[in-house]
């Protein structure tokens, strides 16, 4: 029996770091040069290494974590830098997670989301000679952190406006309740930009529209997404905007199933239900994520915050559903203008 | 208040939150009356979600990914119940162990198999149950009628299991192992069996728990979707005092407090006390505001055969 339990031990050990190594490496991207000669830029690329450390949603959130990772993987494509990425599983990773990266040398260290806010102003004090860039959160005062910060008000601003406008004509799958909702993850500053220009635009199209906002506090489970979208759609929603990572999916299908309309949020969702998926807030952390790590890559690093927007198209409407008559898309782009030339301002703050 | 008592979708809400509770909570049962804590139930749910879909996908049967998830649970449950019952390993570390491992494996294999844009959305789900007769009643129909096939499942595995281990001999025996393995093994019991049987029926249950929320109330497996909803399943278990209506009953109540947090978030309430409903409830049950519970005699006791 003793000889079985030594067995035993080792075994879950041997089991329990594969798989905590697995579900860490579980990206990584060889770089292999198809040229049989490597110029010296292209050496000096391939050993500029970039570390992506995810929030806990994972690269599979069909959300910003993934953004981030099909960013990573244009710049190692295109610019043929060394790439490599880390999986957050709880919040308690964050600080190990990019100590790992800056601690292996790597050049630039990129931690996607707000909740990471602390973990980088600690690791980033103790690794002075590494870059980090963190997203949606400001840390402005270290010299080699850079913020990417996304006007999300302002997409959201847009949706709010179409699904205001597809209420007020009642068009497609909307029989006129007047009332639209919002399903958030967490009521955090990402997410409530998003809700806050919702809530604006729906109201300038649509004074009398009424607006349903709830919280499901995580942004890993569907199950409770799809109730919370049931719930709302109970209580007339007809048109419901989910910001909510992973949870999120299920409040897409809780609109196929009651055939009304959800928003996606970050990526282009149209492909999850190209039917009842009337558009996407799409904030293009890909587009972020390789800029900042081009810029990098060629001396320009920039600390403090840089701003994307419907400007330099760091965020924009997905693929519109066909539903949406091309009168209500006019519109929208007219709103889309109105803001780009400061007609309009958004503000990311939820009115109650 | 009223209004939000009387809207259908609360008390739907509150049996598709109590399901994917209630099946492992109904599993975790069997398992602590032979005398076995199973906290891998969260990590075996997790597992399940994801076979249920990429065998409900590879086959282009829900019901395949169904039974291909219980298959999947009932092999993380022998192996746990080796560890546990035959090599008498601690049950608690050893729980942990396997859901460290499945929150890992599962991210990995959704990578390597489906890459970064997750599981495919052409995945079958499992089909929902109109129930004649009921469908047509108004509030009622909309409350019972319509759910996935997996929580109509439940309530028949519920009368079944209440059956099974109050009723039947198996069942008397299986509730010896646990009180005193000692006395049962005199009385010609075979201890190991039975808790391997305990260990194996809280395999299968939980993972179709995990098959619901992944095939059942969706189609795609996201990581970690199962939300800790394998150790809320033994809080509710400890609630019912180890008995399967009794866990139905708490997962229910469980089931509720988030459906009723989901409906009141938009009235004048704050929505984070609103949103910690579910959280005090799970926390009183624990202190034993349902009165006393008192375990299995031998839960969690390793049993070494005496010959």
């Amino acid at each position: 029996m003793k000889k079985w339990r030594v067995v035993l031990v080792s075994v879950l050990i041997l089991l329990l770091s594969v798989s905590v190594f697995l579900s860490g490496c579980s990206s990584k991207t060889k770089q292999e040069s198809t040229q049989p000669q490597t110029t010296t830029q292209e050496a000096k690329n391939k050993n500029f290494k970039v570390g992506l450390v995810t929030d806990v949603g994972g690269i599979n959130d069909h959300s910003f974590n993934q953004m981030a990772y099909e960013g990573l993987q244009r710049a190692a494509k295109e610019l043929g830098v060394t790439v490599n990425v880390i999986q957050s599983k709880q919040m308690t990773d964050y600080v190990p997670n990019l100590t790992n990266f800056a601690q292996q040398g790597y050049n630039l260290v990129i931690a996607v989301g707000f909740m990471m806010h602390d973990a980088v102003e600690e690791v980033s004090q103790k690794f002075p000679d590494t870059k980090f860039l963190i997203i949606d959160s400001e840390v402005t005062d270290r010299p080699n952190v850079s913020s990417a910060m996304f006007k999300t008000e302002q997409v959201g601003y847009l949706v709010g406006a179409m699904a205001g406008l597809m209420e007020k004509e009642k068009v497609g799958k909307v029989k006129g309740t007047n009332i639209i909702g919002v399903v958030g993850g967490m009521q955090i500053p990402p997410v409530d930009s998003f809700i806050a220009g919702y809530q604006q635009g729906a109201k300038a199209v649509n004074p009398d529209i009424k607006i349903l906002i709830n919280y499901t506090n995580n942004f890993n489970d569907p199950a409770a997404g799809k109730q919370m979208a049931l719930t709302e759609i109970s209580q007339g929603a007809e048109i419901i905007f989910q910001v909510a990572g992973g949870t999120g999916d299920g409040v897409i299908k809780a609109a196929q199933e009651k055939n009304v309309y959800a928003i996606g949020v970050d990526a282009d969702q149209s492909y999850l239900a190209p039917d009842h998926v009337l558009t996407s807030a799409v904030k293009r952390v890909d587009v972020a994520t390789y800029d900042v790590i081009k810029d990098t890559l060629n001396g320009n690093f920039k600390s403090g915050i840089v701003y994307f927007d419907l400007k330099n198209e760091g965020v924009g409407i997905g693929k519109v559903n066909k539903d949406v008559p091309q009168s209500i898309i006019d519109k929208v782009n007219q709103l889309a203008q109105d803001i780009k030339d400061g007609k309009i301002t958004v503000s990311d703050k939820v009115s109650k | 208040m009223k209004e939000v008592l009387l809207n259908p979708q609360l008390w739907a809400a509150t049996l598709a939150m109590a399901t994917p509770l209630a099946l492992p909570a109904l599993g975790g049962t069997f398992s602590e009356r032979s005398g076995v804590v199973n906290i891998a139930m969260e990590g075996i749910m997790l597992i399940a979600a994801f076979f249920a879909v990429v065998f409900a996908h590879a086959t282009g049967s829900a019901w395949l990914g169904l039974l291909g998830a219980m298959i999947v649970g009932l092999i993380v449950a022998l192996i746990f119940a080796w560890a546990a019952v035959s090599l008498t390993a601690n049950q608690i570390i050893l729980g942990m162990a396997i859901n460290i491992f499945a929150s890992g494996i599962t991210a990995y294999l959704l990578n390597t198999m489906y890459g970064f844009t997750g599981t495919p959305t052409d995945t079958p789900m499992l089909p929902t149950i109109d129930i004649p007769g009921i469908k047509n009643i108004p509030f009622l129909g909309q409350v019972l009628s319509g759910h996935s096939v997996v929580v109509y499942l439940m309530i028949i595995i519920l009368f079944i299991s209440d059956y099974f281990l109050f009723h039947t001999n198996l069942g008397l025996r299986l509730r010896a192992v646990g009180e005193n393995p000692e006395a049962a093994e005199t009385a010609g019991i075979d201890v190991i069996k039975l808790r391997y049987l305990g260990v194996a029926l809280s395999g299968i249950l939980s993972a179709m728990g995990g098959a619901y929320l992944s095939i059942g109330a969706l189609n795609s497996f996201n990581p970690d979707m199962t939300s800790g909803r394998g150790y809320i399943a033994l809080a509710a278990m400890i609630f019912g005092k180890w008995t399967p209506f009794g866990s139905f009953g708490a997962a229910l109540l469980f089931g509720f407090a988030t459906a009723l947090s989901m409906q009141l978030q938009n009235t004048a309430f704050s929505k984070n006390i609103i949103m910690m409903l579910p959280y005090i409830l799970t926390i009183l049950a624990l202190v034993g505001v349902g009165g006393k519970s008192v375990p299995p005699a031998a839960d969690g006791v390793p049993y070494t055969p005496k010959k």
